[in-house]
């Protein structure tokens, strides 16, 4: 872990949990901590993350035991069971997960005991192990999902042979969560699959209990999700394929036909008319695009499951020149290898040291009368670098943690309609300059 | 010795009487509070809130020139992302640099828990002041490292001498206490340890040269200048529309205002000791700090509520002004502005008339305003204070005396709110930011406690506090319709017994 990070693009391992949990259905966290970390937590992507707000039952309503001076001394196993107790009593829900915080894993709960013994009497309650000392939000989506699917859910009988999983994608820390999803979702059953995604709104907490059965996990994020479906494939028997989430024709062109041979499937269709469906409106918007002039250098800093499908959509599809990818994930030296491809990526979390990289890589015309300036620019990349753009006259468009210069719903950038998306936002972003 | 001269500071628990659920009456409240039994109380369920830390943040992210450190594991910080864009806009409309704060963390790990994370801390400090070149840097200690007993005074003091930016602690164990407004003494504590708060030679002002002539005139002035410039006390609540009329007010009566200490910077703090009163804009806000500056520079100090509505803006002027001697001016004052005001809200009056109202939010604010809207001819069905402390006391006595059948309670907590909302049914919930989204999924009109944008004290207070209400209710077709398809997670049993039934000794 690097020793201090500057305005890091993630949070602790119980946001990542909170963030998995307050987006599935029926599923009510029960916070074992400082009454603040709930609160507070959620409010990084319920504010930070394209105005994602709080669900059924998370955020300011998120039940905490609230543990204070007084459990810190004497153990707080107590006001546990007793915030389950009534928890239980209380709150509609099919599933019921404590996590913890720094404090009550210091002073070593047994959390995982109390949890225990209110299944034995026949309540869904589990326990998973989330201080923020032991990772940064990605853990802690992998560990939440890991509490309901390997160590909670039963192992299926027998497998539905047209039915996945769809991992990878964060709630919140992945800003357009819902509506790649969304997309992916209409795109498998657009060639015959069946699909879990959990976090979408036709998702019920059947999705969650049905996902054992699913005869592939299908990965979103060359990272994020990885270990989750090893040990699914551990516990379950149900392999997983990692590719990166496709954004336009031409990924999702490759990942239909992937998917498709997997399953003995014909994507031909599917693809013909997702390609006619993208170039009916693609092609339209040629002549803005070719006589305003709207072919730019590209810098993009997102995490590490954007950055790849980000850098090569702005390449293969607009024809934009890509300088400089920026991962700003935390990542171990063993995972690093899993992100090398065509694209060169640089490793940075910073805000500063990412704006001091671009500005001494690429200087400024300093007068001189001939330059070959990086001009036209267009950053892409979160909230953050809207200065560092602004500062350097570049154009700017956020799409990774945290943002909160735009609101988000259901938009989404994976597949035909995503990649569409994707290129509306950011030719939207430069017409919406004219008056 | 003192809280002052102390590292940590108290939490509000061990300083003040304090509580955080209650329900009942005013009279009751103020008598539980003073008796101390409201100590004792909690509740056997609990929905998570903020903490102190996340308060002092907002305070420390106004600073001008300062870089936040978090001296935690990595998540703690995380609030802060959305926290720059308020404060960025506050200092652009106070006509500072509308920059964000940049703000680090010390990214604890699991072995920096068990062995300390002191060298860490030290580097990071090191670290923003060559990279920001801040005039402050914050250090802002959260429960992790509470526990493990981290070192941070020595820490800070070794970077003390390395570093250029002055370093304040801000000691925001979240587990300390349940009560958020404990963040103000802590940002306070750490300002007045952290900073020097006297004007330096040359630098604020031109020494007077040994035996000149003109020495005795000139340091009259000061003194004169001095006498009549008063310190107001803003915190996140308050915005700049609240911060203009109040500095209307006060100029009318010949003073000079000054705010502090959100949004000052280091040199603007060297100045608070050069001023002849402190005035407070709430009783729990900075009643630690006004006492400090009163210690230490024996400075008086003016603690008289909050300034909303006709008879608490008088009040509150009046007592300010008395200090002074301007008792008349002030009288006068408020009657030329309350008559220009009254005149002003009349059309909205007739519209809101009998409109039954919960109040939610910010134990002074929510007191003040049920009584204000009580005169102005609306029903109080019911007031939810976040925290009580004994602070509040002369609030709740008024209220006591203006609104005695009046449910009052003591509760942050949204599912108290859910079946208060669904049971008493008012017009109008008028409630603190974080539970907007919640009460318009219930599908009732709603208008902000407070809101930066907004204005809410005074004359120009009152305004477009009914201004906002009689908008509110011009159309309601979002509330209605978004209720319509929202699922509560609480059970339908819980809205037929007691809204405060999981509350206990």
């Amino acid at each position: 872990m690097p020793d201090f990070l500057e305005r890091p693009r993630t949070a602790c391992a119980l946001a990542g949990a909170l963030s998995v949990i307050g987006n599935l259905p029926d599923v009510i966290p029960i916070v074992h901590t400082s009454l603040g970390c709930g609160g507070n937590l959620a409010n990084s992507v319920a504010f930070g993350s394209g105005y994602l707000g709080s669900g059924y039952c998370s955020g300011g309503a998120a039940p905490s035991t609230g543990v204070t001076e007084t459990e810190i001394v004497f153990g707080g196993v107590d006001r546990l069971d007793e915030q389950i107790r009534n928890t239980l009593e209380l709150i509609d829900g099919k599933l019921f997960i404590v996590a913890t915080g720094c404090v009550t894993e210091m002073i070593g709960d047994d959390t995982a005991g109390v949890a225990g013994r209110f299944r034995e009497k026949g309540f869904p309650v589990i326990a998973i192990s989330t201080p923020s000392f032991k990772g940064d939000s990605s853990h802690g989506y992998d560990i939440a999902l890991d509490g309901i699917f390997n160590n909670y859910l039963p192992k299926a009988e027998e497998k539905n042979p047209k039915l996945v999983n769809i991992f990878g994608l964060m709630p919140g820390y992945d800003p357009f969560f819902r509506g790649d999803l969304e997309e992916i979702e209409r795109l498998l059953t657009g060639i015959g699959l069946e699909v879990n995604t959990f976090f979408t709104p036709s998702q019920t907490f059947e999705n969650l209990a049905s996902a054992p059965s699913a005869s592939l996990n299908i990965v979103l994020s060359r990272v994020w999700g990885v270990e989750l479906a090893k040990r699914f494939e551990e516990r379950h028997g149900t392999p997983y394929w990692v590719t990166d989430l496709p954004i336009g024709p031409d990924a999702t062109d490759k990942f239909l036909s992937e998917i498709a041979s997997r399953f003995g499937l014909d994507a031909s269709k599917a693809i013909e008319k997702g390609n006619h469906e993208f170039y009916s409106y693609f092609g339209r918007s040629a002549d803005a695009f070719c006589d305003q002039d709207l072919k730019y250098y590209a810098v993009t800093v997102t995490n590490s499951t954007y950055a790849i499908p980000l850098a090569r959509f702005v390449s293969t599809e607009l024809g934009w020149v890509l300088v400089d990818s920026f991962v700003t994930d935390q990542l171990s030296e063993e995972q690093k290898p899993a992100l090398e491809s065509e694209i060169k990526f640089k490793l940075a979390t910073g805000t500063q040291e990412i704006a001091r990289a671009i500005n001494t890589g690429h200087p400024r015309n300093r007068g001189q009368r001939y330059f070959d300036e990086l001009s036209p620019l267009y950053i892409i990349g979160s909230t953050l670098e809207k200065r560092t753009a602004i500062a350097r006259g570049a154009k700017h468009l956020s799409v990774s943690f945290p943002v909160y210069d735009r609101l988000i719903a259901d938009r989404g950038y994976a597949g035909y309609r995503g990649g569409l998306h994707l290129f509306e936002d950011l030719i939207g972003q430069l017409m919406s300059m004219k008056s | 010795m003192g809280y002052y001269e102390q590292n940590v500071p108290p939490v509000r628990d061990a300083r003040l009487k304090i509580g955080d659920s209650y329900q009942g009456h005013a009279c009751d409240l103020v008598n539980c509070g003073q008796e101390g039994c409201l100590l004792q109380k909690g509740r056997g369920f609990w929905q998570a809130n903020a903490c102190q830390m996340a308060l002092s943040l907002m305070m420390a992210a106004t600073v001008e020139n300062s870089v936040i450190i978090m001296h935690a594991p990595g998540g703690c910080g995380a609030l802060l992302h959305s926290l720059s864009v308020p404060s960025a806009k506050g200092r652009g409309i106070r006509g500072k640099a509308p920059l964000p704060t940049p703000w680090l963390s010390t990214n604890l790990s699991e072995s920096d828990v068990i062995g300390g994370g002191e060298k860490k801390l030290l580097e990071t400090i090191e670290y923003a002041d060559r990279e920001f070149r801040p005039e402050i840097i914050f250090a802002v200690v959260t429960c992790a490292p509470s526990i493990i007993g981290d070192d941070i005074e020595e820490t800070v003091r070794k970077a003390r001498s390395s570093v250029s930016a002055d370093v304040v602690i801000l000691h925001c164990p979240g587990f300390k206490s349940r009560v958020v407004a404990s963040a103000y003494d802590t940002f306070y504590h750490g300002i007045l340890r952290g900073l020097d708060l006297t004007p330096q030679p040359w630098v604020d002002f031109k020494p007077l040269p040994e035996g000149g002539p003109d020495n005795e005139l000139a340091e009259k002035k000061r003194l004169f200048q001095k006498s009549r410039t008063v310190n107001v006390w803003n915190a996140t609540s308050i915005g700049p529309g609240d911060e203009g009329e109040v500095e209307r007010l006060l100029a009318a009566l010949g003073l000079k205002v000054r705010f502090f200490a959100e949004y000052a910077s280091r040199s603007e703090l060297r100045l608070v000791s050069e001023a002849g009163l402190n005035v407070s804009m709430c009783n729990v806000h900075d009643d630690y700090m006004l006492k400090f500056l009163e210690e230490k520079f024996n400075m008086p100090y003016v603690i008289a509520g909050m300034p909303i509505g006709f008879r608490h803006t008088r009040q509150w002027l009046l007592q300010v002004a008395s200090h002074f001697g301007l008792e008349k001016e002030a009288s006068a004052l408020a009657d030329y502005e309350e008559d220009l005001a009254r005149k002003a809200i009349e059309p909205f009056l007739e519209q809101v008339k009998g409109k039954s109202v919960l109040l939610c939010g910010g134990v002074v604010r929510v007191g003040t305003e049920a009584t204000t809207l009580q005169e102005l001819g609306f029903n109080v069905l019911g007031i939810r204070a976040f925290h009580y402390d004994e602070g509040a006391a002369p609030i709740y006595e008024d209220v006591g005396e203006a609104l005695p059948e009046t449910h009052v309670s003591v509760s942050n907590q949204i599912f108290e709110m859910t079946h208060q909302i669904k049971t008493l049914k008012p017009d109008l919930v008028i409630s603190h930011s974080g539970t907007g989204g919640y009460i318009a999924k219930l599908g009732v009109p709603s208008i902000q406690l407070f809101n930066v944008d907004n204005s809410f004290f005074a004359y120009n207070g009152i305004y477009q506090i009914l201004r906002r209400i009689v908008f509110e209710f011009k159309n309601t077709s979002y509330r209605d319709r978004l209720s319509k398809h929202v699922k509560l997670p609480y059970k339908q049993s819980y809205f037929e017994g007691d809204a405060f039934k999981y509350i206990k000794e």
